[in-house]
């Protein structure tokens, strides 16, 4: 345990140090930035008189859909297949939602609310359905045709709510709320004199979509580890050519492999609708969930306790990244940058690189086998020859 | 004016095909450079944030110093150092290329916004005069040309220079001695590193130079098309790029082809009277494209044998 946790560990702390080097070489002070961060991702350390509770109640706000995201990425990695696509299953989604949602609001919450989470789900399965079907028939890089499908499902949203079908009458770029059938609880009532760690309960945002993400993250472990089709999809990472060998379809796995994450993005998108947002707004035109997913994923080493350490972590991230604007006057872009650092060491693995170069210093670098999980993955999938359906096309 | 004549005229008017060059000639560039990383053998899809980087640094140094050039020669060199982080990364730590291309994109989005907060406050940049932008230039004699003189002759700068870099990537990547290396490295690295051609330096070169023009890219957005920089003001053109390139199969005139065809598209709507379609739903027609030639419908385009996979010496 203690030696997997090393690299993600080692990661975290790089990009905090360079990061707080960017700080300091542009005449900011790190520590106070860090500290706005501490303070609004977990409540402590904080000057200005932030409650604590509210604080960690925001970073599990921010946490609920990286967790079902992350799972949308990490199990398409078990199957040497990489979903950069999650932001784009994630609009359609909650595109689905609101189309539902909107059209039918005035139906119960029993009806409705099963109705626009398994739309966003189905829509999000489909989307990424795209890329598993062309992939698996003709070989089209998933990479490639998850970007290019991002970019259409961003257009999409755009063009639904700037003058398409969902837009409000009389409102600039939001869609019209969804029905209160569709919308997930809060898990604290709203009740404005409940008084729960010194605020009125009304405050904490945290919604029942929360236990949705923990759900979907015991599916995923119980899938990858539980079931045939796990252990199918786990094969085809492996080596496609000794899947087939094996009996497994590679094809199917794969279509079904992306059905699956598609759906988790897609459920992701609906329950930020239905659980935070009501509608649609151009805040999702800028949304990047689905390529924080990405580094939940690779940080959380593709486990599901993995992908609940750093999905909280980027979530208070997220929510820190405010309170550090507001308290510290550090722009929270800043966020933005120690995720791509964290990107960045924990796929070139820079600490155990350095480390492994120190022995035979000067000496070449030996051939060694990639230690990190990312390039284990991709180049397990990179590896296998191009009949099998690895050559983009 | 039914739709048909309606178009057919557009097409016959140089203004349409002047601004259609001038729109493609923006996703050309990193086009351009996607195609020379990734005949290397190093996949690059980091093109958006080069081209980020080099849009905000082009507006930093004119408004510092009102002189375009310098800002151009800043943002190529601000794209090229953000490209050096994804050559160390992929090439000397052997990171997957793919999640370094992702870094960097969200790394120049977060740095942009952020040094532009830690510069400029919360105000807007403000905006550049209009005497320290990249001027358009007519020149002189072919610019009278009729028809070709105001498509080709009465261009921004940088679009001459962009055409003309097209014909040199063009020549030097299928008739010099270096770019028979660098497609060697690309398809084969075994084999050149056994020819005695060093893998890792054309590599290197090959991907900084992609960050050199998806900066001067940058350059035009900033400070040759717009006059101001807004966070993340390329809003996907880097990833349209990509897509031209993979459009082009690799080529640098086939990624131009694919540039035109979306530059084309842009004009178009731009000028006609008749197509109400949603300016977003077209904006998805780049995308879309790709998809379909991705799916085989227009014949298949491969990638570089070696592309995305990182060289080890000594391994097979």
């Amino acid at each position: 345990m203690a030696q997997g946790l090393a690299l993600p560990a080692s990661s975290v702390l790089f990009a905090f140090v360079v990061g707080g080097l960017i700080v300091l070489a542009t005449g900011g002070n790190p520590l106070v930035a860090y500290q706005g961060l501490v303070c609004g991702g977990f409540g402590a350390f904080c000057t200005q008189g932030e409650n604590p509770a509210l604080q960690i109640s925001n970073t599990i706000v921010f946490t609920t859909p990286l967790l079902m995201t992350g799972v949308a990425v990490a199990l398409p990695f078990r199957a040497g297949l990489f979903n950069i696509g999650a932001e784009g299953q994630l609009l359609v989604g909650s595109v689905a939602c609101v189309a539902i949602g909107v059209r039918f609001n005035s139906w119960p919450a029993p009806i409705l609310l099963p109705m626009v989470l398994l739309g966003g789900a189905a829509a999000g399965a489909l989307w990424a359905g795209i890329a598993g079907v062309l992939k698996a028939t003709i070989g089209a890089h998933e990479v490639v045709t998850t970007i290019m499908l991002n970019y259409v499902a961003q257009w999409l949203v755009r063009y639904l709510i700037i003058g398409g079908p969902l837009q409000l009458r009389g409102g600039y770029s939001v869609s019209s709320p969804i029905g209160l059938g569709a919308q997930l609880p809060t898990l604290l009532p709203q009740s404005n004199s409940l008084v729960i760690f010194g605020l009125p309960s009304s405050v904490y945002r945290v919604h029942a979509g929360l236990l949705i993400a923990l759900a979907a993250l015991g599916i995923f472990a119980f899938l990858l580890w539980r079931t045939s089709l796990g252990y199918e999809i786990r094969a085809v990472g492996q080596s496609q050519k000794a899947a087939r060998y094996a009996g497994v379809s590679v094809q199917r796995t794969i279509i079904v492999t992306m059905l699956i994450a598609g759906a988790f993005a897609g459920l992701s998108g609906a329950v930020q609708i239905a659980g935070v947002d009501h509608n649609l707004t151009d805040k999702y035109f800028s949304d990047s969930t689905g390529f924080d997913a990405i580094a939940v994923a690779l940080l959380g080493l593709g486990s599901g306790i993995g992908i609940i350490l750093a999905a909280g972590l980027f979530g208070a991230l997220h929510a820190g990244g405010s309170v550090m604007q507001a308290d510290a006057g550090i722009s929270s872009s800043l966020v933005g940058v120690l995720q791509a650092l964290i990107l960045f060491s924990i796929a070139a693995n820079f600490l155990s690189a350095i480390k492994l170069r120190l022995p035979g210093f000067g000496r070449a670098p030996r051939a060694r086998p990639p230690d990190n999980p990312a390039a284990a993955m991709m180049t397990e999938a990179a590896a296998t020859p191009p009949d099998d359906g690895m050559t983009v096309t | 004016m039914n739709f048909v004549s309606e178009i057919g005229h557009l097409l016959i008017t140089s203004s349409l095909w002047n601004q259609a060059l001038a729109a493609a000639v923006l996703l050309l560039l990193p086009a351009l450079g996607g195609v020379i990383s990734e005949r290397s053998g190093v996949v690059n899809i980091a093109m958006e944030g080069m081209m980020l980087t080099g849009a905000f640094f082009a507006v930093v140094a004119d408004l510092a110093w009102h002189n375009p050039w310098l800002a151009t020669v800043v943002a190529m060199t601000a794209g090229g150092l953000i490209a050096l982080i994804h050559a160390v990364v992929s090439i000397r730590f052997r990171a997957d290329q793919i999640v370094s291309g992702i870094a960097i994109n969200i790394f120049a989005a977060g740095l942009t916004v952020f040094l532009l907060r830690r510069i400029y406050g919360i105000q807007d940049v403000g905006h550049i005069g209009a005497s320290d932008l990249l001027p358009n230039l007519d020149i002189p004699g072919l610019n009278q040309i009729p028809f070709i003189g105001h498509v080709f002759f009465q261009q921004n700068v940088i679009v001459y220079v962009a055409l003309v870099l097209l014909v040199l990537i063009h020549i030097v990547l299928f008739r010099t001695r270096l770019g028979l290396r660098v497609r060697a490295v690309g398809e084969h690295p075994q084999a050149a590193d056994t020819a005695g051609i060093n893998v890792y330096l054309i590599r290197y070169g090959a991907v900084i130079t992609s960050g050199l023009l998806s900066g001067l890219a940058g350059a035009f957005l900033a400070i040759g098309v717009s006059n101001t920089f807004v966070p993340n003001m390329t809003d996907g053109r880097g990833y349209i790029a990509l897509a031209a390139m993979i459009f082009g199969k690799w080529t640098p005139f086939g990624a131009f082809v694919a540039c035109i065809i979306f530059g084309l598209g842009e004009a178009i709507y731009a000028n006609n009277s008749i197509i109400h379609v949603s300016a977003y739903l077209l904006s998805m027609l780049p995308y879309l494209l790709t998809l379909i030639v991705l799916a085989g419908v227009v014949g298949r385009s491969s990638p570089p044998a070696a592309d995305g996979i990182p060289y080890v010496p000594g391994s097979e």
